[in-house]
């Protein structure tokens, strides 16, 4: 018998304080939010659409009074620790979610709560699945509400939080870290929140004036042009793929304001951190950072196997239909943004199995990390890829030989099994939440790949459909893919804490 | 230093831009050669 000593868990209760700071922070969370929704308010005002502006006055108000009333009756002054601070996390996203709902509910242009409850995780995770009716139609406010929610989401809700609401907390950390950002850019977390803000103003201020000049050289009035401008931008850039007309990016019919789009998503998949570094001086690091090097070899890998695919069924036979339609939803699902140049049927009617096999790895890898993409990660990929290269290399080496393995992310790393270990885990865990959304796709009478395709695009917080994501689908379906979202959005952690606080809430001591 | 910055951060969205029309240039002459290859 070992004579090791077993220790049994205990699972302990949460105590009042830990309500209170949850409520606390959380409150102060959802203050923000409201703050956030006068700025379609105001832009309503300003095209004179007075329902429109009412509708977000109306759920700003409601949002305050929640907010206020959390703050005061959870009043307190000490700090967070790491499991509240991620269940703060997980929480805010779901009331940013409910509050969302209620402006795009009002306007009578989703069938049902839950279908505006749908676009806005949809939004705020920067998926870009949506259920809107009538999109055409839609007010100016509304759509910049749609289009704001990804701006607010992709920067992640706890960094507007960090930047204009909460302040000098040593917790913060604690939060920022639940929001799937492990990485710092700078040593204190307030002022990195503020980097990732400087980042996507300075982008969305030279993005705006270029697509708004195509638009109107395109024929678009000026002031539309602009809207869209933003629009796209704030999509494009926080990888979420709405877009302010039906057709999506097909609705331009520009084959600039197509490279230019390619350009802000691959802009938007970029890890905050080597924006940082570049804008400071060290531009090689685009050349041989581990991620950049990653998603240039997935890119290309899986678009030509994609292409390979298209022309087996011969759907894009010239060069520039294929760069077009072939190469734009590629990178528009490796970026995991969700733009489209298509219709959503044509996924099923014109690529056959191999191309849209092919599509599926593409959303499923994503982005990079400490971006707002969505997916495995590039820098994981790399991770794995590495770790397989240097258990080849020790298989092959004579067996007293020490076989170190190096990356370069940012800095020289040498590979360590802990960071193996946890990349293989999200890894997994990603992979587990891409095929449990297929079984339910399959569950409700849909195909294997169409179901698999739809599941990635959700959990991976990608947005290109197949044709399942309508308002007409089933319920059940529209809450599995509003929690793939929201587990996908923010790997897991932060919503696996959330799980165990309830779990201790019923069987704790 | 201000000008400094500045340059550098201008430099930096070049080189970032950069990088995002060299994969759409790759991606443009694999296109060009699946046509003329017939891939």
């Amino acid at each position: 018998m070992c004579c090791g000593i077993f220790f049994k868990t205990m699972i302990l209760k949460p105590q009042l304080q830990d309500l209170k700071n949850i409520g606390y922070y959380t409150g102060k969370i959802i203050i923000g939010i409201g703050l956030t929704m006068l700025v379609p308010a105001v832009i309503g005002l300003l095209f004179a659409e007075i329902n429109p502006a009412l509708d977000f006055l109306i759920a700003t108000e409601i949002t305050l009074i929640i907010g206020l009333i959390l703050t005061r009756v959870c009043f307190t002054e000490k700090d967070l620790n790491w499991m509240q601070g991620m269940i703060v996390v997980s929480l805010s996203w779901l009331a940013a979610m409910l509050i969302g709902a209620i402006p795009l509910y009002l306007s009578g242009h989703w069938g049902c709560y839950l279908d505006a409850c749908f676009d806005v995780m949809s939004g705020l995770t920067t998926t870009g699945l949506t259920l809107v009716q009538d999109l055409d139609h839609l007010s100016y406010a509304h759509n910049l509400w749609r289009h704001f929610t990804p701006f607010i989401g992709g920067q992640g809700i706890v960094v507007i939080a960090l930047c204009f609401f909460i302040k000098g907390v040593s917790g913060a950390f604690k939060m920022y870290v639940g929001e799937a950002r492990d990485e710092r850019v700078l040593p204190n977390v307030i002022s990195t929140s503020r980097f990732i803000w400087l980042v996507s103003i300075v982008y969305l201020i030279l993005s705006t004036l270029v697509l708004g000049t195509v638009g109107i050289a395109n024929g678009m009035k000026p002031v539309n042009a602009f809207f869209h401008g933003a629009c796209i931008f704030m999509a494009a850039f926080d990888t979420a793929g709405f877009a302010p007309q039906s057709q999506n990016i097909l609705y331009y019919h520009s084959l600039l304001f197509e490279v230019i789009t390619i350009v802000i998503m691959l802009l938007g998949a970029m890890n905050f951190n080597l924006h940082y570094h570049l804008w400071t001086g060290n531009r090689r690091e685009i050349w041989r950072n581990i991620e950049t090097r990653m998603l240039c070899i997935t890119i290309v890998v899986i678009f030509l196997i994609t292409l390979i695919g298209l022309n087996q069924v011969g759907s894009y036979p010239r060069a520039l239909i294929m760069f077009r339609k072939g190469f734009y939803q590629v990178i528009s699902a490796h970026t995991t943004t969700g733009y489209m140049t298509i219709y959503a049927r044509q996924f099923i009617n014109d690529w056959g199995d191999l191309a849209l096999a092919g599509l599926i790895c593409a959303m499923a890898f994503g982005g990079g990390t400490c971006s707002t993409a969505g997916g495995i990660k590039a820098l994981r990929l790399g991770i794995i890829v590495k770790a397989l290269q240097q258990d080849l290399k020790r298989i092959i080496s004579p067996e007293p030989a020490i076989v170190e393995q190096r990356l370069h992310h940012l800095k020289e790393i040498f590979l360590e099994d802990k960071q193996v270990r946890a990349a293989l885990i999200i890894t997994l865990a990603y992979l587990a939440l891409y095929g449990v959304g297929a079984l339910v796709g399959m569950f409700y009478g849909y195909a294997f790949l169409d179901s698999l395709f739809e599941s990635t695009s959700a959990a991976a917080n990608v947005g290109l459909s197949c044709g399942i994501t309508t308002p007409g689908m089933p319920a059940g379906l529209k809450l599995t893919y509003i929690v793939q979202m929201w587990a996908g959005r923010l790997e897991f952690m932060s919503v696996f804490t959330l799980i165990g606080f309830f779990i201790a809430a019923i069987k704790g001591k | 230093m201000k000008i400094k910055s500045l340059y550098n951060a201008v430099f930096g969205i070049a080189t970032e831009v950069l990088y995002a029309l060299t994969i759409i240039l790759a991606a443009f002459l694999i296109c060009v050669a699946a046509y003329f290859l017939k891939l």
